[in-house]
């Protein structure tokens, strides 16, 4: 445990551990996620979190507004890499956490922990990068496959990273699920890390090209079907850090301030006390921004 | 408590960069992103990659800067060929194209049958823009070849063809003092642009980089100078929101201001309203939704992995497209089903 303790510290300090640390840990990791089910049961009170997408120091902002772990028991819905400058940096410390604290943090899988995703956005070459080789990628990579496809908190608020899909009208469905591999290109498990709600009836087709579209009566029949009260998604940028919809049974949390360091959105995280009851506490971008940006790089590209 | 957080030891950004510099700047940001957008079939130009220095070495764009370079690059030449087309109505046009930069678009038009009605195009610049493109013309046989009999001018910082011109100028002084002379020199009948063809003024992501009044007073000089004139714009605007804010501080850290933006499509109109123009705006978001094929958002959807809507929709929700005409009449962007 001192070792991990260790590790935990060094991550906070937006260091990365040694190639052969990362793999003891990555194998560690995927000892714990294979035991998971494909939908994991969490109890409240909880704090569930949006995409992260590699902003290291806006995520110490979430952890200093949401209160550190243990302390706060969290759930992550995935997007943890690509984008931002410290995908390896921030997807380690919330894996070290994971290891460390395994019943008071959840990692869900998002579109982006993937094996294809990663290497068009950024976290491979970030990986190449600081380590000189893929291989701390590959490592990555392994352990996204073993990530959960979802969480239930007291039964009664389903999480997921992207929504839901055609082909899964129950969570059963879900748990029947074979999830170790890469994200698949279409069906229900790539559905659900892909899916988007939207103003129309039933299901659209999705412009990310994978995933659907899906309306309001799409997701008043899955919380009949499933007892639940609300769907909480991340995946969309929510300008105001999140965003409730149909009849606030879909909330999308968005946990990744001025997104690409360009968009200028503030974030959110939503804590869900004994009772359920939803507080959403709203967090801005790491105060000083030229000291989380590396110099040597245009902070963001615009059309000039 | 959690403890504060130790930052990782970056350098420092380097000495205040001169701001000029950092503004010229920007033609490279542009020219990088047109080759990105021209390799990845986005938007093909051959002749892009003549004027990037060791191209090769140069990594293309992520998909949201392709998307936008090739809004940016169909819509303002539906509109340059569509005043061409139609507003020369058999005569001839000419072109006035400020801060020009290293933009290609008289060599992709000159290789149609749409050059033989360009009876001048007009490029100016900063002189430092100005000598490399002069430089780049001069060592390429495929664009030096379209300019005919042609001279380097100015100490090598200008270029004349027989329709082509390339000028060294500072807009940010008095358009008659610096283009009128430009145009017509003292010592030269033959003047440059005639005061009766209709002309085409061109301004992509030029006057964001000048205060307010120097871009208006262009403006004004163009619609007083020419009889028949129409004036085509692409900048950023509407920057009071979060997004706005975070562009001015991001461009600033690379010394780039943009005093010269203004806050609305509105807004727009009505500085081409001030400078005797009538005008018309679009945001690229809209162009993209409502102005390109159905069968061509298909083809661009398929050219690279696009996996993220809103930021796209942010980021071309503030930029915008707009025409003003004065005397000119039946041009303009037309809505998908009727482009030309």
């Amino acid at each position: 445990m001192d070792d991990l303790d260790r590790q935990i510290e060094q991550l906070k300090r937006c260091e990365i551990l040694p190639e052969p640390e990362v793999r003891l840990l990555c194998l560690k990791a995927r000892e714990l996620l294979i035991e998971e089910g494909n939908v994991v049961y969490v109890d409240s009170p909880v704090t569930v979190c949006g995409d992260i997408h590699g902003q290291f120091f806006d995520m110490l902002e979430l952890f200093f507004i949401g209160g550190w772990c243990p302390d706060t028991k969290y759930i992550f819905m995935g997007d943890f890499v690509d984008r931002g400058f410290y995908s390896v940096e921030t997807f380690l410390l919330l894996l070290a956490l994971k290891v460390r604290y395994p019943d008071r943090m959840t990692l869900i899988r998002g579109n982006h922990e993937s094996r294809q995703i990663t290497q068009v956005y950024g976290f491979y070459d970030e990986c190449t990068r600081k380590y000189g080789s893929a291989t701390v990628w590959r490592y990555c990579c392994d352990v996204f496959d073993y990530l959960a496809l979802g969480a239930l908190v007291d039964g009664r608020i389903f999480c997921v990273h992207g929504g839901l899909s055609p082909s899964i009208q129950y969570l059963d469905t879900i748990r029947a699920i074979d999830r170790k591999m890469e994200v698949p290109h279409d069906g229900g498990m790539c559905d659900l890390l892909w899916s988007d709600p939207d103003d129309i009836a039933g299901w659209g087709l999705s412009p990310r090209g994978a995933g659907f579209l899906f309306g309001a009566d799409v997701v008043r029949t899955f919380c009949h079907s499933n007892d639940v009260d609300l769907i909480a998604r991340a995946h969309q940028l929510a300008m105001e850090g999140y965003k409730l919809m149909f009849e606030k049974r879909i909330v999308t949390v968005w946990s990744a301030p001025n997104y690409c360091y360009r968009c200028g959105n503030v974030a959110s995280i939503m804590s869900l006390h004994e009772n359920l009851d939803q507080e959403y506490k709203i967090f801005t971008h790491a105060a000083i921004e030229s000291y989380s940006v590396p110099a040597k790089r245009p902070p963001a590209e615009y059309f000039l | 408590m959690f403890p504060p957080p130790s930052r990782p030891p970056f350098p420092s950004h380097s000495a205040p960069i001169d701001q000029d510099t950092a503004t010229r700047s920007t033609d490279t940001d542009a020219l990088h992103a047109r080759l990105s957008a021209s390799r990845l079939s986005y938007f093909p130009d051959p002749f892009v990659e003549s004027f990037v220095l060791r191209a090769q070495g140069v990594p293309n764009r992520p998909a949201l800067i392709n998307v936008g370079t090739w809004l940016r690059g169909r819509s303002v030449d539906a509109l340059v060929k569509g005043f061409v087309q139609r507003v020369g109505e058999g005569g001839k046009v000419q072109v006035l194209s400020l801060g020009a930069g290293s933009d290609t678009r008289f060599w992709r038009i000159s290789s149609t049958p749409m050059g033989g009605k360009i009876a001048r195009w007009v490029e100016v610049d900063f002189p430092e823009v100005t000598s490399s493109k002069a430089r780049a013309i001069w060592k390429h046989a495929q664009l030096k070849g379209a300019l005919g009999v042609c001279a380097l001018t100015g100490g090598g910082t200008g270029v004349r063809g027989e329709k082509y011109a390339l000028l060294p100028a500072d807009l940010r002084l008095s358009p008659e003092k610096t283009l009128g002379a430009l145009l017509t020199p003292a010592n030269d009948t033959d003047a440059l642009l005639s005061p009766t063809l209709p002309t085409l003024v061109l301004l992509e992501c030029v006057l964001p980089y000048l205060p307010l009044r120097e871009g208006e007073t262009v403006l004004r000089w163009a619609g007083e100078r020419f009889g028949k004139v129409a004036v085509v714009l692409y900048e950023m605007f509407g920057l009071g929101d979060a997004f706005g804010k975070v562009m001015r501080e991001n461009l600033a850290v690379r010394g780039v201001q943009i005093p010269g933006t203004v806050a609305s499509l509105d807004a727009l109109n009505e500085r081409f309203q001030r400078a005797g123009f009538e005008g018309q705006a679009l945001t690229l978001r809209d162009i993209r939704t409502h102005y390109v094929p159905p069968a061509e958002n298909e083809r661009v959807a398929k050219l690279e992995l696009m996996d993220e809507y809103e930021e796209l929709d942010l980021v071309l929700g503030h930029y915008a497209v707009a025409w003003g005409s004065k005397g000119v009449t039946g041009w303009g962007m037309s809505r998908a089903e009727e482009e030309i």
